[in-house]
């Protein structure tokens, strides 16, 4: 149960990134579970093959998995705001790119990154290992930072007017195209974020993006696709229903109860819980 | 009569596609050759059926479900209830379209990306049932083995059996052909520009008087029937299905198919199949290199030609014409208000 929450709030980074990317380029992209993997490569080079601390890692991987997608922006995106179509094309081409780039620099088997942290804690009944709470502790510490910056910084201003008005937005002088490109970078960044924090949780391999990915979509669609909030809501309602439904079903069926969570959320309330109308 | 001159352009395009089909097994007998050319016109059907459904503007991610639904049911149809191929083929594509009325019309209430994801989430749902649940019919995750062939026909003085890989490219042919027909004149038709003028502003569509719901979903259903047919003919020339064949990864090569040929043109999927089949075929023995180059590919002709690889003649034909008085023209803006 507290596994699954842990999982659940790592996801719901990936989501968040997702999910801001869609507020400013209404378009899905495909390949964001391969920025999730990105991250995790770059901490298992940083930490398991280079050696450096922990946290610098997560951090190298937040900062270098942000570059990639803002070169990825300004070389592909950029073209495709607003074209759903074409860019769920170019973003399965990306994701084959960059999968085919994993296997070619790092063969597809998989490889472990060491515990980060060793022990456990004690609260009252409760046992958690000291690596599970540093990855919950992390994992709200950069929701809380994303919230911020929104919420209080000029360019989160500028990057939610965007979101909510395009045009309304360039004709108050705020810059479109700094603000998307920034946009897509943070939003990688997380993705980069998630895979850097579980990297020592699984292994990392080539193909470990496709399941945060399709979780993730789960949760933005309950939640209501470009809605912050609604990522992180719908990652914890999803976590929930999963954890729940895991001591009453098989992992088959709890992995249809989640799509059939979607449907339902599509049917009665197709902009999500907390999308706008 | 002769056909008139909106016909006869998709006639011209359609016999030369019927000829080259018919004639590919003259050209060689080699196994692996015919086997790449049914899977083409296999994909064909579904690429040019999902077409169909994308040119009401909405991308139907469940596609592949439909030709699994179809697969499986006439599997169960031949194996457990001992029925005709030349029976189950057809029920199997009713039971496609009878699963595809009821999901059409939940998930033809959103629209645009919203459809594209509640269709993957119906897409993976189905998949699911057929990999874990209902093990005794479906085979679970080790799905069914051992499907026979169709049975030969045998009429006085005609027998037709189809053991062989060109007897199978044959069947195959028979029914793309019949399934070509009806999509290129179905694009030419009223019910065309009905899915034309959805597609485009159904908004303004609804006002005219267009039946906007009931034209996407009668699309829907008739690419599901199709679908569910070629999932019949799937599941009795691999003799082996497995959920896996209906998931994501197929799925999402049929839309690269399809809208990398152009979506916009009937066409288009003819063009993307053939084209990225036949290169991916000569790049197989790059193996990881194939996938780089392949995605690396997709990026760059999105970028470059966003209608599709269709567009390519016009795009050269303007390059060739510029400075001319042809261009507004060729562009077909050239009068816009």
């Amino acid at each position: 149960m507290l596994n699954g929450f842990t999982l659940a709030l790592v996801y719901a980074l990936v989501a968040l990134g997702l999910t801001l990317i869609f507020s400013i380029f209404e378009i899905i992209n495909f390949a964001h579970g391969e920025f999730y993997m990105l991250g995790g490569y770059v901490t298992y080079l940083g930490f398991a093959v280079a050696g450096l601390p922990y946290l610098l890692t997560l951090l190298l991987a937040i900062v270098v998995v942000g570059l990639v997608g803002l070169v990825s922006e300004r070389l592909i995106f950029r073209h495709l705001r607003g074209k759903t179509l074409n860019a769920f094309i170019v973003s399965l081409g990306l994701l084959w790119v960059l999968q085919a780039g994993a296997q070619l620099s790092f063969g597809v088997l998989d490889k472990s990154v060491p515990s980060a942290f060793a022990g456990i804690i004690r609260l009252g009944g409760l046992i958690i290992s000291v690596e599970r709470f540093v990855v919950v502790l992390a994992a709200v510490g950069l929701i809380a930072v994303l919230y911020a910056f929104l919420q209080w910084t000029r360019l989160g201003r500028a990057m939610r007017a965007v979101a909510q008005d395009p045009d309304g937005a360039a004709l108050q002088g705020v810059n479109i195209e700094v603000v998307s490109m920034v946009a897509f970078a943070i939003g990688c960044a997380l993705a980069g974020s998630a895979g850097g924090l579980l990297a020592p949780l699984f292994a990392v391999s080539p193909a470990m993006g496709a399941l945060p990915v399709v979780k993730a979509f789960i949760m933005i669609i309950i939640g209501g696709m470009g809605s912050l909030p609604g990522a992180v809501v719908g990652g914890l309602l999803l976590g929930t229903v999963e954890g729940l439904g895991s001591l009453f079903f098989s992992s088959a069926a709890v992995n249809v109860l989640g799509f059939l969570m979607v449907i339902a959320v599509l049917l009665v309330r197709p902009r999500g819980l907390f999308g706008a109308a | 009569m002769p056909p008139s001159p909106a016909l006869r352009r998709p006639l011209i395009g359609y016999g030369l596609l019927a000829a080259a089909s018919l004639c590919l097994p003259l050209l060689t007998r080699d196994t692996y050759y015919v086997d790449v050319a049914t899977t083409i016109l296999m994909n064909l059907v579904l690429t040019m059926s999902l077409r169909l459904e994308m040119s009401t503007g909405q991308l139907n991610m469940a596609h592949i479900s439909f030709l699994g639904i179809g697969a499986y049911a006439s599997t169960l149809l031949v194996m457990r209830g001992g029925y005709s191929f030349w029976i189950a083929m057809w029920v199997a594509g009713l039971v496609a379209l009878l699963c595809a009325l009821p999901i059409g019309s939940l998930a033809l209430r959103v629209s645009g990306p919203y459809y594209f994801l509640i269709t993957f989430a119906f897409s993976e749902v189905v998949r699911l049932i057929f990999n874990n649940f209902f093990v005794g019919w479906f085979g679970g995750p080790s799905g069914l083995v051992q499907i026979p062939k169709p049975d030969p026909i045998r009429m006085p003085g005609l027998q037709l059996t189809f053991a062989g890989k060109v007897e199978l490219y044959y069947l195959m042919c028979a029914l793309f052909l019949v399934a070509a027909a009806v999509l290129v004149r179905l694009d030419c038709s009223r019910f065309g520009l009905i899915t034309n003028a959805i597609r485009q502003s159904d908004l303004l569509a609804e006002t005219l008087g267009v039946r906007v719901f009931r034209g996407k979903l009668t699309a829907f259903a008739l690419g599901s029937f199709m679908a569910g047919i070629t999932g019949a003919f799937f599941a009795h020339s691999h003799q082996v299905l497995h959920s896996s064949d209906f998931g994501l990864e197929p799925m999402v090569l049929l839309v690269v198919f399809t809208v990398i040929g152009g979506a916009g043109s009937v066409w288009g999927p003819v063009v993307g199949t053939v084209v990225l089949t036949v290169v991916s075929e000569l790049m197989r023995e790059f193996h990881h290199y194939e996938t780089l180059v392949y995605g690396a590919v997709l990026i760059l002709i999105m970028l470059l030609m966003p209608e599709g690889l269709i567009s390519l003649p016009g795009k050269l034909d303007r390059l060739l014409r510029r400075g001319g008085g042809g261009e507004a023209e060729a562009m077909g803006v050239g009068v816009a208000p």
